[in-house]
């Protein structure tokens, strides 16, 4: 799963704590989920998409090759 | 209060609950546990309200899951080899202790028998000979002598069934856990 979690914030000049506050997770995860290391539940795409103010497709991209680990991977 | 903060001070309430608890079993004294398990709850609730960061993160969630799952794998599979060889001492034949008992007849005419504990898997001969001891007269065998010979033969055993039980033990504990996950595997997969 590719994002552009990185870029989105980048236009909303919002700092990976301040997402992470607004979406309640920690900037760990944040920091993961940008370097594509940590695939995040629906639940939670969902909720940083709506902080964007845009779609999920918006933010995600499925793509094979560049998945990281999910909750049914290793 | 910070996150780390949060977690030095449940560290800090359980080591004080588990102390507590302690010294009121060596006491007999069992409303201490009563008032400081729920006390420590109390206060671990609180300190948890006060959190100002994150404290259910997913990400977190997925990987204390994951660690958990690993662990009881290799605690199964590592505690079973353990179970296993341990408690091998107690069936093998091979890893018991050999004794032997030879009967001789004294000057007197009586019957004296010399019990002797060979090295466990070796061929009896002095150098493999652990110990030994001689009963002088089997005949007038007295009461004190037969707790003797009992002791003996038992001691010669007591390594091999302190490691049996040892297994026994780690087999119980293996048992009980497979148990835990199943019951929880069960309640989730129906919740889900």
């Amino acid at each position: 799963m590719k994002n552009r979690i990185r870029v989105l914030r980048a236009e909303h000049e919002m700092t990976q704590e301040q997402l992470a506050e607004l979406v309640g997770v920690t900037r760990n995860t944040i920091i993961s989920m940008e370097k594509n290391k940590y695939c995040p539940s629906l639940k939670l795409g969902y909720r940083i998409a709506h902080v964007f103010g845009v779609g999920i497709d918006d933010v995600f991209t499925y793509e094979e090759s560049v998945d990281g680990p999910s909750a049914d991977e290793e | 209060m910070k996150r780390f903060t949060y977690l030095v001070c449940s560290l800090i309430v359980a080591c004080m609950v588990a102390a507590m608890v302690g010294w009121s079993m060596a006491a007999g004294n069992f409303l201490v546990p009563v008032i400081a398990i729920p006390l420590g709850i109390i206060v671990v609730l609180a300190c948890r309200a006060h959190v100002d960061v994150v404290i259910a993160d997913e990400r977190e969630k997925r990987i204390r899951s994951k660690a958990a799952l690993r662990t009881l794998e290799v605690v199964v599979i590592v505690g079973a080899i353990a179970a296993i060889i341990l408690y091998s001492y107690v069936m093998s034949i091979p890893l018991a202790p050999i004794i032997t008992g030879k009967l001789f007849i004294n000057d007197d005419g009586t019957q004296s028998m010399t019990i002797a504990e060979y090295k466990p898997g070796s061929v009896p001969g002095p150098e493999t000979l652990v110990r030994s001891t001689t009963i002088r007269d089997l005949n007038a065998m007295n009461e004190t002598d037969a707790i003797t010979y009992c002791t003996y033969v038992r001691e010669g055993f007591s390594e091999n069934e302190n490691r049996g039980l040892a297994g026994m033990t780690i087999g119980i504990c293996l048992l009980a856990l497979l148990a835990t996950f199943g019951a929880f595997y069960l309640y989730y997969d129906r919740k889900y």
